[in-house]
């Protein structure tokens, strides 16, 4: 079909949770499979052995900058791709590769893991660990309509992944910490306990109605900061919430 | 004159792999080595003077296929590092969580198989997305049973992919009720539906490996019987969860387990003398390409008993149940014999489940560092990971993980069989491969790792 | 302005026609209403909701609790909760002025406890919260689809606990034991003593007790709520009550065809909607320049947006 847009999926150093997040959509994937989107390339579900020219990349891990082969394989998305989408906390923020320090058999030497946006440029951030199958088709749907779709749908996919790209702007470190120094810090916290429930390892607890966080357990994958309500409000966006809530849900029917 | 192709990188399985096989003028493997050319991130290493309870819900993130095995082994190993029995309710918790991801991993390790394989009756090769039918049912089927083991892990397990309920003492809730009522629902619906599925998988595993040729790229390769047959022996350590080192008698003794490096098990320098453009899809590795997987694997070799061993689905069925199947078609319809035990086992744990008893221990201590492993049953195998505590810092950590024992044994396994079919016999191992790179030898200079543990 | 109010399809002045259950409602028990005919008629399997220490030790497997020493949690301390029954909610009802983090059980509600539509009460940023948790879920996975019944809460601010109590205790010289109501209403904050006294604040003492968050919010009738309520703009012992979404239209349609709630129209009542208008103004246009002063705030720094 002419009018999909065409993906490709890198995978780097992360764990294949991203991908099974996409896979999550369960019914859905075969529907945005069916009518929106022609999967080029990806390593565990499709059989391209090659990275491939297409419209929007997704990229799942961070990148071992002592492995040439990875270093190639991000350069190469890079150029093959028009829009290149940081999935999950790995390519973000580095996420627990950001612990990695090398040392260990059969390749010792692979102890520098960067996240992606600081060998390339990146369009569109999806953090968090794993990220959410509601949310890689959000933005797979908007990539849709920013592509293919209308002016006015066009309008409105620049309006949603508008705070993504400003993610993506805004660097590639985020960890409990974010939500201290640019929430509670910047006295924008109003304790709704949002980041307590995004936290995906049970780092964060509601002390007496402020956000308290375990820093020991922290995976660095930005879930917290990127939920809160007080890291990004798009009003003009998030007040639609029920015309595009159902305009999604249509698309996948 | 034997000739070496390669085969880089793998498809359809996690990670990133590849296969080097020396082949005779027939075709016909020699030697293959499978390799994992995934970069370690070194999370053993990485966990030392971490707390034990981060080093686990790092652990879970090495593989997003199978992280319920390694959050579990890691939060076990370090329990029996610390002696810390839990209650029984947070090991039922965490049973059903078990289950509820080799639900979810059968199925989508039918997806990636399932392009191999023919529909009944036709010449045609299945493509498990396309809209048309009988495979959309399939699809549809096989996405379903991934939600019911996702959304059954999602309850117990507090999230599916990287589980949030457990910690080292237990579990940090119980369910309630109506949560419990919700799980033994999901649990019924895929039963059936598992039924159906395994049915389906099997008929088709044996009308491909029944076939005398197979197409592989427009190639008409001929289909042996003996297909992925080896001689290794088998390993698994319970009939569905594990053990650990608590056990009153645990089902895997460390004094059996040594661990060597690829430099011993793994051919030299070598060049690309075959190439075949046709091969799906892209091809092979250009000719004249320099490969060399002694230096360029990934993982260890870990020996159990001084020879690598098979884990996994048949390596169950073959210890608890006396499954006599070998080869790549006896593998693959382990892993579906296993589908219905899953939910068998499941409601099991659901009718044993108290949803008003305490899932934290009492008491957790610190630990003095003594050694403790534990042992989860992967849906690809055995997953074993040691650890020693002290203080509440992790002093040692070490993942011997399910694709990491498959890597030697499949390597032998790909003897005899034609080349094209090289990556038939890997997938019937459900690789995991970004699990695999992240064992860590304690000795360099005796490559002995379970003498230096148990001193 | 004109937006203040943000959309809705309708509003009325309402009260419950459960008169048991209005005994323990802060003024006209539509939340604990609302939700009590969510539950029986399945249209919610469980509900989020602001509980307390007397029903946490009740009901320990149904809170979030955070690491206080249970035996050190002070009364009016509230504790976010999942009820069942109507007898839960009674439980858990009234409002207790300072912050209780709904949102933290948002996740774990479709997890431990097993609910597939989840009801929530929250102030206007909560409902933001949940309205973004929905359109962007980044660590809300499969959390939007279960949400079956918001309600918010008109807000003008929250208070950390500790300011409550300061309040109380210090301003209203009454042992937080001992009070049994507080209120904000007709420019004061009110407190009932459980022995019928009654005390009230000038609003302009609580101010610099308020929560430095909520100076930028820019919503004071929960715009994003399915259905919102406060005392504002209807007589004592009635709430006003807007409909805003299909959702929260279909919830209130039925409640009312089941008697659930008396009505009046609101355009009849007095204060109604203008006193609601200009409060929301007050808020909006103060919380604008508090905005507005964020952005020159240091010597050529700004402080953060969270909106552009």
């Amino acid at each position: 079909m002419a009018d999909k847009i065409t993906v490709g999926y890198t995978h780097l150093s992360g764990c294949t949770g991203c991908t099974v997040a996409l896979a999550d959509n369960y019914a859905g994937l075969l529907t945005l499979l069916d009518k929106y989107v022609d999967l080029k390339y990806m390593p565990t579900l499709a059989d391209a052995r090659h990275i491939q020219q297409v419209d929007v990349s997704f990229v799942e891990g961070s990148v071992c900058i002592n492995d040439k082969l990875a270093v190639e394989e991000i350069k190469e998305t890079r150029e093959k791709s028009a829009i290149v989408v940081a999935l999950g906390g790995c390519a973000c923020y580095g996420n627990i590769t950001r612990f990695s320090r090398g040392g260990q058999q059969n390749q010792p030497a692979h102890e520098a893991y960067l996240p992606i946006g600081d060998l390339i440029k990146v369009d569109v951030y999806i953090p968090g660990c794993a990220p959410t199958p509601q949310m890689i088709r959000n933005v797979a749907v908007m990539a849709y309509l920013l592509l293919k779709g209308t002016k006015e749908q066009k309008d409105l996919a620049t309006a949603f992944l508008t705070p993504l790209m400003k993610l993506a702007a805004a660097g590639t470190s985020a960890c409990f910490c974010e939500l201290m120094t640019n929430v509670i810090n910047q006295g924008l916290c109003m304790g709704c306990g949002t980041c307590a429930a995004a936290c995906p390892v049970n780092a964060i607890t509601m002390e007496y109605g402020k956000p308290q966080g375990e820093r020991d357990l922290c995976i660095k994958c930005g879930a917290c900061y990127s939920q809160c309500p007080r890291s990004f409000f798009n009003t003009d966006v998030i007040s639609q919430y029920e015309a595009i809530n159902e305009a999604i849900m249509a698309a996948l029917q | 004159m034997s000739k070496v192709v390669e085969i880089s990188p793998t498809t359809r399985h996690e990670g990133h792999s590849k296969l080097v096989l020396k082949v005779n003028d027939q075709g016909i493997i020699e030697t293959g080595n499978w390799c994992s050319i995934t970069p370690v991130r070194g999370v053993e290493k990485l966990a030392v003077g971490k707390t034990p309870e981060q080093v686990p819900k790092i652990a879970s993130r090495v593989c997003g296929i199978c992280p319920i095995a390694h959050c579990l082994a890691a939060t076990e190993a370090m329990e029996a590092s610390i002696k810390c029995e839990i209650p029984n309710d947070a090991k039922m918790l965490r049973h059903i969580l078990q289950l509820a991801n080799r639900c979810h991993s059968i199925a989508l390790h039918d997806i990636l198989i399932l392009p191999d394989f023919y529909i009944p009756g036709t010449e045609t090769k299945i493509n498990p997305f396309t809209a048309e039918e009988p495979v959309r049912s399939v699809a549809k089927r096989i996405q379903r049973l991934r939600e019911i083991g996702q959304t059954i892990g999602q309850i117990a397990g507090g999230d599916c992919i990287h589980p949030r309920n457990t910690r080292i003492g237990g579990m940090y809730r119980n369910v309630s009720e109506q949560a419990k009522t919700k799980m033994y629902d999901l649990a019924k619906e895929g039963l059936t539906l598992s039924h159906q599925q395994a049915e389906f998988m099997i008929a088709v595993i044996r009308n491909y490996h029944n076939r005398d040729f197979v197409d592989v790229g427009g190639m008409k390769v001929p289909m042996p019987k003996t297909l992925g047959y080896h001689n290794q022996g088998y390993l698994a350590t319970h009939a569905f969860y594990g053990s650990t080192s608590m056990d009153e008698c645990p089902s895997w003794d460390i004094n059996r387990f040594k661990e060597a490096r690829p430099y011993d098990w793994y051919m030299g320098e070598m060049e690309v003398t075959l190439e075949e453009p046709k091969y799906p899809i892209g091809g092979t590795t250009k000719m004249g390409t320099k490969v060399n997987p002694q230096m360029e694997a990934c993982t260890g070799i870990p020996m159990y008993d001084g020879q690598p061993v098979e884990v996994g689905p048949r390596a169950r069925l073959v210890r608890y149940k006396n499954f006599d199947m070998k080869g790549t078609k006896g593998q693959n319809i382990a892993r579906e014999m296993e589908y219905q035990d899953c939910f068998y086992e499941m409601i099991d744990c659901i009718d044993a489940l108290n949803t008003s008893g305490k899932v934290v221990a009492d008491y957790i201590p610190n630990g003095d560092g003594s050694l403790g492993w534990a042992s989860n049953e992967a849906p690809r195998g055995t997953d074993v990971h040691i650890a020693r505590v002290n203080d509440w810092k992790v002093q040692y950590f070490s993942m011997l993980v399910p694709t990491t024992w498959n890597f030697a044994t499949c390597s032998k396994a790909l003897e005899g069989a034609p080349w094209q079919l090289a990556e038939v016999i890997m997938r019937g191992y459900d690789p995991c491969v970004s699990c695999a790179t992240h064992m860590i030898v304690l000795d360099e200079e005796n490559k002995m790792i379970a003498q230096k543990l148990i001193q | 302005m004109g937006a203040e109010l943000g959309n809705y399809k309708s509003c009325v002045s309402a009260r419950s026609t459960d008169k048991e259950l209005l005994k323990h409602a802060q003024d006209g028990g539509i939340v604990t209403s609302l939700f009590a005919f969510a539950l029986e008629e399945g249209i919610i399997d469980g509900a989020i909701v602001a509980a307390n220490k007397e029903f946490a030790a009740k009901y320990p497997s149904k809170c979030m609790m955070d690491n206080s020493n249970f035996d050190m949690i002070e009364p009016w301390r509230p504790i976010p909760a999942i009820v069942n029954t109507k007898a839960e909610l009674i439980a858990a009802a009234g409002t207790k002025y300072n912050i209780s983090p709904n949102v933290s059980l948002l996740k774990e509600a479709t997890r431990s406890f097993g609910l597939d539509k989840i009801g929530i009460v929250g102030t206007p940023c909560q409902m933001q919260a949940v309205r973004k948790a929905q359109l962007y879920p980044i660590g809300m996975r499969d959390v939007g689809a279960s949400i079956a019944l918001a309600v918010g809460i008109f807000c003008m601010e929250n208070f950390p606990y500790q300011s409550i109590l300061q309040l109380v205790e210090d301003h209203a010289a009454m042992k937080l034991e001992s009070v049994k109501k507080m209120e904000i209403g007709k420019g004061k904050f009110w407190v009932y003593g459980k022995r019928g006294q009654v005390v009230q604040l000038p609003l302009k003492i609580t101010h610099k007790y308020e929560q430095p968050g909520c100076h930028v919010c820019l919503d004071y009738v929960a715009n994003l709520a399915d259905v919102s309520t406060g005392s504002v703009g209807s007589p004592d012992g009635w709430s006003t009550v807007m409909v805003r979404s299909k959702i929260g239209d279909s919830v209130w349609g039925k409640a009312m065809a089941a008697g659930c709630f008396e009505t009046q129209p609101i355009e009849k009542v007095k204060p109604g909607l203008e006193l609601v208008t200009k409060l929301a103004n007050e808020k909006i246009t103060k919380n604008k320049k508090t905005l507005e002063g964020r952005a020159t705030f240091g010597v050529g720094k700004a402080l953060r947006n969270p909106y552009i």
